[in-house]
């Protein structure tokens, strides 16, 4: 019976020490970041687009590895359901129910694996929408699945 | 010097007193609360596995917000919480559907996937509550490959008579009142058993003022969570005939919970809300909002027929829980609700799951070996509705044979085999969206999101064990293989699930998970003191696991990111140690820590951990038991000291939970008023107020800080005679 313990203590140890050997490999622990401070960045929180037009998103995504792509959302805020992950706050318009709103979903693939990227990507706003105030999220990925969301808070207006 | 450093410095001067004392232990004082005793489940088929047992009076001892809140101060077991009162199981790493939950013999089947389902079991109807370590796939089948939950009502009484205990309940932190009513009666070989519980809670409170929801910052209200107020509402009822060779009971139950989810983030997804109407009252529930109502009938019977005890077990359950939420449109689904849905407009998502069970066994002797050879078969039919979509409808047929072995080669030794056969069968239907998406340079279309799937899993694991008693020394040692199914969820979800901005999207093809364990628990039990130690190795050939990718979707994803269930070998390991020391009769330090490291060894996380990994913790408890007095008996006090880990091992999308140290306070006593106990107890949980996440905590991603103190105050009042 003793033995049998000293021999299972033994392995046990034995299987512990080899268990904890590093043999760790590198992994990716950082988020991929969203830049939109920068000059020509667009739209920036409280931006006005005017509907019937088109506007070109521009930010600057980054990653201390590999960028995965990107996702753009808009969609509105008349029921003021949310607000932004900026620090200042846009005016808002009184609650209103929407009747044609601006609806754009757009995922794009970031081709080449680059550490940075400058997105720009052309959007065209048909002249047939509600104005108001709308919601503009950016989202980034990178290679390794880790990602990043970006709320802005846009006006289309007449 | 600061309150902590004091704390452990008055913690070591005790047990430096006690340690040098000389005084001789009275046996048999106080509770010894958790058995790990091998003896106690020699004669049963988890006699060389590790067993925790929780008596009801430890539950109410240690009682938290929720059942396994309370059982998580056990190593190695911990609670995937939401919030203050609900949380489903995790045990030595793995939760969800990788444990199982067992009442009266009976899987409990609720819905085991979901991050924000907890777990639908009322704490006051446990007598006894067991939590198996280790894979159990050979007795319980498919969800068993982490560990099992095993709950059993009280045990009836041994004679005639009648009794009760009314416990009265109240919270500080959330204001919470409640109680609960435990009847028990006997006449001859007639019994019966019942209890009735409600408890009425208001938003917990949480020491902060702003939670970053993903990077939208959240502004709280005295620390009020908001809209996390419930209300739970359950009863049982049992009875029957219990004899020398014959016994047949029933039980019927029914657990109703309605509560609020946090406002600004359900799932996670940040909400604007009308703050000066969530914030009129602590007490209400608005939107969003669940409510959940498990249903069972169970009939279990007994035969002994000459050398053979049979066992049948027949079951009947219904889990239906329903998700309440303000219409939001999300992706391409229509700015105002149609008035043409036949769906009510508050209805985000519908679960009605009925189980049918059968089970069936016999044991009997053959030379010196024991053996039990079984079947259990199960049947589900879960049907979905709601707006949002995430899971299709299916129904699942499942039948396992089993033969168990106990042979005891020596009076010190006894040796267990086990190998189990499962079948089972997955259908689901096809789901296509009420709403119709734009398409790129397509016309507008209802996406088909899920295809009609059949499929069918065989499974053969097995386990051998063998358990040594020699003096005060005991060991334990099993190996198996054990396996789990798919879930619906894993073959064919295809949704957006706003909890983690993820497009969940299942994978058709997905093999059973396989997974090899070792076991292994060695005990030390002179007087006066109690060591365990229990290290386990497990390797899973196979894991399935969501894993986030680089990729958007535009179209079933409405733009967000792909979490795709893939397979993935994965390697883990870890050990619990507890140990419980009475330097003095009415001493008792007790020491519980556990360590668990999990590690993909292939796919694309290949290197990383596996979600919710816990992070390693000890726990140092010293108690004093008064001796009793005139009035007052069983006293105790007790003060814990818990120490976690940061857990920097994560996997996206989680985040590194900074460690912390929490000390709570428990005493009680036994009042002695007109011939009658009142058993009266407090607890002051986090008395310092601190601020710390749990990461395993469904809220951690949000960055939601846990319960700030909280006091807790319970009285129970023994009712009738015996």
């Amino acid at each position: 019976m003793r033995t049998l313990t000293k021999y299972a203590i033994a392995a046990l140890m034995l299987s512990t020490v080899t268990g904890c050997k590093k043999d760790k490999e590198n992994i990716d622990t950082e988020k991929p970041q969203i830049d939109i401070s920068w000059g020509s960045a667009f739209p920036k929180q409280c931006s006005e687009v005017k509907r019937g037009t088109s506007f070109t998103f521009r930010a600057r995504l980054s990653d201390n590895v590999a960028l995965g792509s990107y996702s753009l959302n808009v969609h509105h805020n008349f029921d003021h359901h949310s607000h932004s992950t900026e620090v200042e706050e846009c005016p808002l318009d009184p609650v209103k129910t929407p009747v044609a709103p601006f609806v754009y979903v757009k995922a794009v693939n970031i081709s080449g694996q680059p550490r940075q990227y400058d997105a720009q990507l052309d959007i065209e706003v048909p002249a047939t929408v509600d104005p108001g105030n709308y919601h503009f999220m950016i989202q980034v990925t990178d290679q390794s699945g880790w990602s990043l969301q970006k709320g802005i808070s846009i006006r289309i207006v007449e | 010097m600061n309150r902590r450093s004091i704390l452990i410095l008055l913690m070591a001067t005790f047990i430096l007193r006690q340690a040098t004392a000389q005084e001789q232990p009275t046996k048999g004082i106080g509770l010894q609360e958790v058995r790990v005793d091998g003896s106690l489940y020699k004669q049963t088929e988890v006699g060389a596995m590790t067993v925790d047992k929780l008596t009801a009076d430890s539950i109410q001892k240690y009682q938290a917000g929720s059942l396994m809140q309370t059982l998580s101060r056990l190593p190695g077991v911990h609670a995937i919480g939401i919030g203050a009162n609900q949380s489903k199981p995790q045990v030595r790493g793995l939760g969800f559907n990788r444990v199982a939950t067992v009442e009266n013999g009976i899987k409990h089947e609720g819905q085991q996937w979901g991050l924000d389902h907890g777990l639908e079991i009322d704490q006051f109807s446990v007598g006894t509550a067991e939590i198996i370590k280790g894979a159990a796939s050979f007795m319980y089948g498919s969800d068993a490959i982490g560990g099992v939950i095993r709950l059993s009502p009280p045990a009836e009484l041994p004679h005639d008579g009648f009794k009760g205990t009314l416990n009265l309940l109240a919270k500080s932190n959330n204001a919470t009142l409640g109680g609960s009513l435990q009847l028990q009666g006997r006449r001859k070989n007639w019994v019966f058993g019942g209890g009735f519980t409600y408890l009425d809670y208001g938003d917990y409170r949480v020491p902060t003022d702003t939670v970053h929801v993903y990077n939208y910052p959240v502004r709280l209200k005295n620390g009020y969570v908001r809209n996390t107020a419930g209300r739970e509402r359950h009863f049982q009822l049992r009875g029957g005939y219990l004899g020398d060779r014959f016994s047949s009971m029933l039980y019927l139950s029914n657990y109703h919970t309605h509560a609020g989810f946090f406002a600004n983030a359900h799932g996670l997804e940040p909400r604007g809300v009308d703050t000066a109407l969530y914030d009129r009252s602590h007490r209400d529930i608005l939107f969003p909002s669940q409510r959940i109502d498990h249903f069972k009938l169970l009939n279990r019977n007994t035969f002994t027929l000459g050398s053979h005890q049979v066992d049948i077990d027949l079951g009947y359950q219904r889990n239906y829980r329903r998700e309440y939420n303000h219409y939001t449109a999300h992706g391409y689904m229509p700015p105002v609700y149609p008035d043409t849905m036949r769906i009510p407009i508050q209805l985000e998502r519908l679960y009605d799951k009925h189980i049918y069970t059968l089970a069936a066994r016999d044991q009997f002797g053959l030379g010196s070996h024991r053996l039990t050879i079984g079947i259990n078969s199960e049947y589900q039919h879960n049907t979905i509705s709601g707006w949002s979509f995430l899971i299709p409808a299916f129904r699942q047929k499942a039948l396992g044979l089993f033969i168990y072995d106990r042979y005891p080669i020596n009076a010190h030794t006894t040796l267990y085999g086990a190998l189990r056969y499962d079948f089972s069968q997955i259908n689901s239907d096809l789901y296509r969206d009420w709403f119709a998406s734009q398409l790129e340079n397509q016309p507008d279309q209802y996406l088909v999101r899920a295809q009609q799937l059949k499929r069918n899993f065989n499974s053969l694991v097995w386990s051998l064990g063998m358990a040594t008693q020699a003096g005060s020394w005991e060991t334990k040692l099993t190996v198996g293989k054990s396996f789990r199914l798919p879930s619906a969820q894993e073959l064919a979800a295809n949704g957006v699930n706003y909890h983690y901005f993820s497009y969940e999207k299942g994978n058709a093809s997905l093999s059973p998970e396989q997974s090899y364990q070792v076991d292994f628990s060695l005990a030390w039990r002179p007087e006066r003191l109690s060591i365990a130690f229990t290290p386990f190795f497990n390797y899973f050939s196979n894991y399935i696991y969501l894993n986030p990718t680089a990729g958007y979707d535009q179209y079933y994803g409405a733009g967000n990111q792909i979490f795709e269930y893939a397979e993935s070998k994965v390697r883990r390991y870890g050990a619990e140690l507890r140990l419980e020391y009475r330097p003095l009769a009415r001493w008792k330090i007790e020491l519980l820590a556990d360590y668990i490291r999990s590690e993909q060894l292939s796919g694309a996380k290949k290197g990383y951990t596996l979600p919710f990994s816990p992070a390693p913790s000890a726990l140092l408890d010293l108690s004093w038991m008064p001796k009793n007095s005139l009035y007052f008996k069983e006293s105790y006090f007790s003060l814990d000291c818990k120490w976690t880990a940061r857990q920097s091992s994560v996997v996206p999308p989680e985040e590194q939970t900074q460690g912390y140290q929490l000390v709570n306070f428990r005493a009680g006593t036994q009042l002695q008023i007109c011939r009658s106990n009142i058993q009266l107890r407090l607890q002051v949980l986090n008395i310092f107020d601190r601020k710390y996440m749990e990461h395993t905590s469904f809220y951690r991603l949000i960055a939601l800080p846990e319960q700030g103190r909280n006091v807790i105050l319970s009285m129970g009042i023994p009712l009738g005679r015996m």
